[in-house]
């Protein structure tokens, strides 16, 4: 509901958790090359730092907002009025998933930020390029919370647009290599194709919900368009969904657009823990759960967001196995888990998939800023069959990245363990099919991250030539010490503690989905709604545990996997790879996809380009060519007259005159 | 014929023996003092009909053209000694080339 401005109470903070990032841009941006230079990350961290203080102040008074309330619009000012009646608001909706967004992401943002100090150093003495770093980052998170913050669809595709831009300035930051220059390009172009449908499908819902409009509102506002919903029909409700799904399978980085985040990887990797992991990307997962009530009222969406979820983790996973990459291993690895939580939405538990999203923020930083701790190590490598045995070396950056690993591989406690699960559970009611998916998919993922981890930091101590390897300093360990334990403990805001549940004292679903309820009620009137959750739709988690200890074993057994192949017979990895070339090259070389998009998509359109160049050089040119080809003779001709001799010139004059004289006597 | 007639008449004779030196010479200098005795026609041209039409003006207006014709004399006459330092010859044909 909307308030009063005195009614706002400490939601007036709002409006500061954009604008303090934004002022540390722009003072950057102006300051940044000439007075602030290697101090330039001190202007960010305040700017950035200021946003999560307001966000916490945010958060805590949307606590004290009574349930019926939780949704509070803070209306700034008047964006758009291109006729008398129609406008376009630039107004906030701050209710939990807002707030849970705002920290996670502040949060995130923050430690990346402190991190990034150290690490874009060399020998301590800052990279080409240091402010505009700072300078990005910080106009990111003034992007993020835009995004996050807003409260019509109008300033949403803004965020939406901007998030997009940065991580394309970010992927290229390192302009002058080749590979992130065409990085960045890529990311651009693929989320393009996604924003197109996004955006489409934003005028999609100007252009079917404006006839129900009351006078006083505006068609994009959120709150509008969900109180329509039921005056849409079932076909514009899935066009619609569709069409912002589209949007979110390209931010997102979902089958088929997901092609761009692996290479996004080019860029540096403060940049991937921050975009690439913890927030831009789940930009499309917060949309989808944030448009529940358009998504509920369509079941094909539904089905078309857990299938296209449930098949990509799975993808993404298997092409994860045969990589060497530990940040491409990583950005597999992000790309399933996003699968995982569409697929989480796409099963009507959209509160299990925000709470992955969040628990996964936590774990996934983590284990890029460990990723990238070793290649600040290891002088810019980071093929994990250069090195190995790491575990002395860099003690703490081996010690929280593990954390992050046994998180991210859903080991029991730790925070990946309980929101993955809920998931596989939620999957499981949806369809059986879904719930083997997400299965094997967790076996996978226990897998492929302990090879990751076995291969880099056990084995021989082996470092590549000329490099001195040393531990990275405390700028970079504060943050993965504190991300680390996040990893661990974020888990446990989403689930219960009493007697009788998993090993004795949890239960799944907590306190985050009790604050998150009034968000995610469509998803929960929906789940009552169907057939499937008829035999209890009330203790729908009850037997929840029971599916807990099987994914514990799941994980448990790829861990197990994994060291008995990578850490205690290093052979049999090799062999595997000898024994199946085709199946090795073939994931090796990610199922060749880039290769068929070049030859289906890339290839045809630069054709079609090159022949509209022709036509362009021989009909448009050709034309313009025979238009001035017609005064071009003409003067031609005159030219003659004009032979430099003063003579002729007044035997011209003389003439002319004489002529004019003439008629003047024979006319007069 | 009327000493009114006499002055039109050897304005237009004036004009026309400048306008044939003008057109017949290749000499900067000559060329230059045909265009001033096609002045001289003129000027007397407009004291003619002054005094034909009952008119001060043409006399006055005579007046001013004596005092530009003077410095516009000045002037042509500096530009002739510069076109002649810098080629060496007074020959207006050596100049063709400046045309566009």
């Amino acid at each position: 509901m909307t308030l009063s401005f005195s009614e706002f109470g400490l939601l007036q903070v709002a409006p500061l958790i954009p604008l303090l990032p934004l002022i540390a841009a722009a003072v950057i941006g102006v300051f940044g090359t000439r007075v602030l230079k290697s101090a330039s990350h001190w202007v960010a961290i305040v700017g950035v730092g200021g946003a999560l203080v307001c966000s916490a102040v945010l958060f805590h008074a949307v606590r004290q907002l009574s349930p019926e309330q939780y949704t509070a619009i803070y209306r700034l000012y008047s964006w758009i009025s291109p006729l008398p009646g129609v406008w376009f608001d630039v107004n906030f909706r701050i209710d939990p998933l807002t707030g849970v967004m705002l920290l996670t992401v502040c949060g995130v943002a923050l430690l990346v930020t402190i991190y990034s100090r150290d690490y874009m150093r060399e020998h301590g003495h800052p990279e080409r390029g240091y402010e505009r770093y700072f300078a990005f980052i910080a106009l990111f998170v003034f992007s993020m919370c835009t995004l996050v913050l807003a409260g019509n669809f109008l300033l949403l595709f803004l965020g939406w647009e901007l998030v997009g831009l940065c991580s394309y300035l970010l992927i290229g930051f390192y302009y002058g290599k080749p590979a992130a220059a065409a990085a960045a390009k890529k990311a651009f172009i693929v989320n393009r194709i996604g924003d197109f449908g996004f955006s489409l499908g934003v005028l999609a819902i100007y252009y079917w919900v404006s006839p129900f409009v009351q006078p006083g509102q505006s068609a994009l506002d959120y709150t509008v368009v969900f109180a329509n919903v039921s005056n849409l029909t079932q076909g514009q409700c899935t066009t619609i969904a569709l069409l912002l799904f589209a949007g979110a399978v390209g931010k997102s980085a979902q089958i088929p657009l997901y092609v761009w985040l692996p290479d996004a990887m080019e860029g540096p990797s403060p940049v991937s823990a921050l975009i690439h992991a913890a927030t831009m990307v789940t930009a499309g997962v917060y949309m989808v759960v944030r448009c529940g009530a358009i998504f509920v009222a369509s079941p094909l969406a539904m089905s078309v967001v857990a299938a296209i979820g449930a098949v990509t983790a799975l993808f993404a996973a298997t092409i994860a196995l045969a990589q060497y990459d530990m940040k491409r291993i990583l950005a597999y690895s992000t790309i399933s888990q996003l699968g995982y939580m569409f697929l989480g939405v796409g099963a009507l538990a959209a509160d299990s998939a925000v709470f992955h999203l969040f628990t996964h923020a936590f774990f996934k930083a983590l284990l890029f800023l460990g990723a990238g701790s070793v290649m600040h190590a290891m002088g810019g490598i980071i093929d994990v069959r250069r090195f190995s045995g790491l575990r002395r070396i860099l003690p703490w950056t081996c010690a929280t990245f593990v954390i992050g690993a046994l998180a991210l591989a859903g080991f029991p406690f730790f925070s990946g363990f309980f929101s993955k699960d809920e998931i596989i559970h939620a999957a499981f009611e949806r369809h059986a099919l879904f719930g083997v998916l997400a299965m094997v998919t967790a076996l996978l993922t226990a897998f492929y991250t302990f090879r990751m981890v076995f291969l880099a930091f056990w084995g021989e101590q082996r470092v590549p030539e000329g490099v001195h390897a040393h531990e990275s300093g405390p700028w970079m360990l504060v943050p993965l010490v504190l991300l680390a334990v996040g990893a661990i403990g974020a888990g446990y805001v989403g689930v219960s503690l009493h007697a009788g549940g998993f090993a004795g004292f949890i239960e799944p679903h907590g306190v985050f989905h009790e604050f998150l309820a009034p968000v995610t009620a469509p998803f929960h009137a929906a789940v009552s709604s169907s057939v499937h959750s008829e035999v209890a739709p009330t203790a729908e988690h009850a037997g929840g545990h029971t599916l807990m200890y099987v994914s514990a074993v799941i994980s448990i057994v790829g861990i197990a996997f994994a060291w008995w192949m990578y850490a205690r017979r290093r052979g049999v990895a090799a062999r595997v790879a000898e024994n199946w070339p085709e199946v090795h090259s073939l994931i090796h070389n990610k199922y060749y996809i880039d290769e068929f998009n070049d030859v289906t998509v890339v290839q045809p359109l630069w054709r079609t380009g090159l022949a509209a160049f022709g036509a362009d050089r021989i009909a448009v040119d050709g034309m313009l060519a025979l238009i001035t080809a017609v005064p071009r003779g003409l003067g031609g001709l005159f030219r003659t007259l004009q032979d430099g001799m003063m003579q002729s010139y007044g035997v011209t004059m003389t003439a002319s005159l004489l002529l004019i004289v003439l008629i003047v006597l024979l006319v007069g | 014929m009327s000493i009114v007639n006499a002055y039109i008449l050897v304005g237009a004779i004036l004009f026309a023996i400048g306008l044939v030196g003008f057109l017949s010479r290749r000499n900067l200098i000559l060329m230059f003092l045909s265009t001033e005795i096609m002045f001289q026609g003129v000027i007397l041209n407009l004291v003619g009909f002054g005094i034909r039409h009952l008119d001060l003006k043409g006399q006055t207006f005579a007046l001013f053209l004596i005092v530009i014709a003077a410095v516009e004399a000045g002037l042509a006459l500096g530009l002739v000694v510069l076109l002649f330092r810098r080629q060496g010859t007074l020959d207006a044909e050596d100049w063709q080339r400046m045309k566009g």
